[in-house]
């Protein structure tokens, strides 16, 4: 890693999300979050496999919660973001405040 | 008291699948997450909404999964399934093989068993062919640990589209043994068999001291 990478659009979804959650974001919240925002159906599978990646890159890490009966004895898997996601984030909104500045939406697809 | 959903289970075929598919670390958060989410809508939607949701959710896990699968570990994986299309190619020649070599050892029994001779000669050659690509997709699987399933189902994927291709052909060039072609397509299907053995003995092994 060169530590100079942006996060991909879902990367950059689902790190907002944990964000916005803070210390119940898991699996099922953060697929709710998402879907509830962006009005976009989001697969678990999908949220998995994004987070997994985000947490070799050291964006964010995990901790296991106690197993509860509404989920059949398992334990839930709580994410958060990390000071170099936090970094991470931050790089990505300023490249993308940087690149819509002064850009006109309306007029432009108008 | 609680409510009825919350004993409903989810398709049990879909939670066997999620399983197979999903790295063993994650499986216990995974279908966690997708048993809660299952309740939740049940009591608010309905039993058959929320299993279709359940349904839904399990093709896109899978497919996302699958991905995922491949991105972590390419190499070995595309090495995994490389070498179990070789190896295929060496296994489609043994029964020819052992069926001459048993044939001609217990040639007297053949001859007054003539019933025993034509299933060994047909259909016990079709089932050798089976067992074969079984124990690929065994061989495969113990080599893509944690990933046995999308390295198993990738290479029946490919097996299957190769004997497609091949249908094709023959169909285009003759008349076709309906009765082989069948046999041909339960080729891949024995793969994946093969992978979900190693893939449920390795969860059943890793599953056995919490039980304790």
């Amino acid at each position: 890693m060169s530590g100079r990478d942006y996060l991909g659009e879902f990367e950059h979804i689902i790190v907002l999300a944990l964000l916005r959650l803070a210390d119940q974001a898991y699996g099922v919240t953060v697929r709710q979050e998402i879907e509830f925002r962006t009005s976009r159906e989001v697969s678990i599978g999908a949220v998995y496999a994004t987070l997994e990646r985000l947490e070799t890159k050291g964006y964010v890490k995990s901790r296991r919660g106690d197993p509860t009966p509404e989920r059949g004895g398992r334990s839930k898997r709580f994410f958060r973001v990390t000071a170099k996601g936090m970094a991470a984030v931050n790089r990505t909104q300023g490249a993308l405040q940087s690149m819509t500045e002064g850009l006109d939406f309306i007029r432009s697809y108008s | 008291m609680t409510s009825q959903a919350f004993f409903l289970q989810p398709p049990r075929i879909a939670v066997w699948l999620v399983n197979q598919f999903t790295p063993p670390e994650e499986s216990e958060s995974i279908l966690g997450d997708l048993l809660e989410e299952f309740s939740q809508l049940a009591s608010t939607s309905g039993v058959a909404v929320a299993r279709g949701w359940y349904w839904r959710q399990t093709v896109k896990t899978i497919v996302h999964l699958a991905g995922s699968g491949f991105r972590v570990a390419p190499w070995s994986t595309t090495f995994g399934i490389v070498a179990g299309l070789l190896l295929l190619r060496f296994v489609s020649g043994l029964p020819d093989k052992v069926l001459s070599a048993l044939t001609d050892r217990y040639l007297a029994y053949w001859s007054t068993h003539f019933k025993a001779y034509m299933f060994w000669a047909t259909d016990g050659m079709l089932i050798g062919h089976l067992i074969g690509s079984m124990l690929v997709g065994c061989m495969v699987a113990l080599a893509a640990k944690g990933r046995e399933m999308v390295a198993a189902t990738t290479l029946g994927l490919i097996h299957g589209a190769m004997i497609g291709a091949a249908l094709v052909w023959v169909a285009g060039h003759g008349p076709m043994d309906v009765r082989w072609m069948l046999w041909s397509c339960a080729d891949p299907l024995a793969i994946v068999v093969g992978g979900a053995v190693i893939r449920w003995r390795r969860s059943a092994g890793a599953s056995l001291p919490s039980h304790t």
